[in-house]
């Protein structure tokens, strides 16, 4: 399956999924004019992805700040993803700046609306 | 009437402007605006959850303003304008916006409005969450949680109408964070 990869801009997050690798990766920041629209090739790619996924798969989600919008999307991402559980390992890794309180709480929030799903938050490590 | 004096005035009452605009909302505008912002609150070595707020309620805002313009873009006599702008006062941030609505939506959004602000920080994370939870696919337009992710990331949400004429008034909307 060939990867899928998404360069950022100012308003969207760079995104890079390697079926190879079972690997997701979204970052940057998300506040896109139409958010649907933005994520729709990432959601296809998932959908196909899943059909034969590796044993084990990680998204590595690291999102600086995202608009309503934004939200409700990663909402559905992850509710799409609890009904893939049975076919793959899956680990959402929430990556937060330990000074990025609404990050670390937006990462608090997903936990506790998907019970089912193996959620880790993450400190980034920074230089400062 | 707007003079250069009554410009004036706003700039220097006590308080520092970031970024004034008025006109019609582009994603491009808001981005670009976004950018000016981070500039600016860089130098003022504010804390990143802080400063990530000011930013999500101005994007919220202007989104908002520019959603609620293509949503009618067709209607006759529709005014699809808008003000923000963006400034400190004291040791505050406030992030304000203006546009024209017609009354059915001033009723909609009074609503939910007054409910957003009768609601402490545990209200809105459950309503949040509950609104989040509900109507898959309705992202689109974040599925009515704007309101509820600005609140959330305010310490003071103030809204008004001001009747123009039968069916429009001007909802302004100014945020303290």
């Amino acid at each position: 399956m060939e990867k899928l990869s998404i360069e950022e801009t100012k308003y969207t997050p760079r995104i890079i999924m390697d079926a190879e690798k079972g690997l997701l990766q979204i970052k940057g920041k998300s506040y896109p004019e139409n958010t649907f629209e933005f994520y729709k090739p990432m959601i296809e790619w998932i959908e196909t992805y899943f059909r034969s996924p590796q044993v084990k798969t990680t998204l590595q989600m690291e999102i600086i700040y995202f608009n309503s919008s934004s939200s409700k999307f990663f909402f559905d991402l992850f509710d799409r993803l609890e009904e893939y559980r049975e076919r793959s390992d899956i680990t959402i890794e929430w990556i937060y700046d330990p000074e990025n309180e609404s990050a670390l709480e937006a990462g608090e929030d997903f936990i506790d609306d998907f019970e089912m799903l193996n959620i880790q938050l993450i400190e980034k490590w920074t230089t400062s | 009437m707007i003079t250069i004096n009554s410009l004036e005035s706003i700039f220097n009452e006590e308080q520092i402007i970031f970024l004034t605009y008025g006109g019609t909302f582009t994603q491009s505008l808001i981005a670009g605006m976004t950018g000016v912002l981070e500039k600016e609150i860089e130098e003022d070595e504010l804390s990143m959850a802080t400063s990530n707020n000011i930013f999500v309620v101005f994007i919220e805002l202007a989104q908002n303003i520019m959603n609620y313009a293509k949503k009618r873009k067709n209607s006759l006599h529709f005014d699809p304008k808008g003000l923000v702008f963006v400034g400190k006062k004291e040791n505050h941030y406030f992030v304000c916006g203006q546009n024209i609505i017609t009354e059915s939506d001033k009723t909609l959004i009074e609503a939910r409005l007054e409910e957003v602000t009768s609601l402490d920080k545990e209200g809105l994370k459950k309503r949040y969450r509950e609104i989040r939870r509900s109507g898959r696919g309705s992202h689109d337009k974040g599925g009515g949680l704007g309101f509820y992710e600005i609140a959330r990331k305010v310490e003071n949400l103030d809204f008004r109408f001001d009747k123009i004429s039968d069916d429009r008034y001007y909802f302004k909307l100014c945020a303290t964070i």
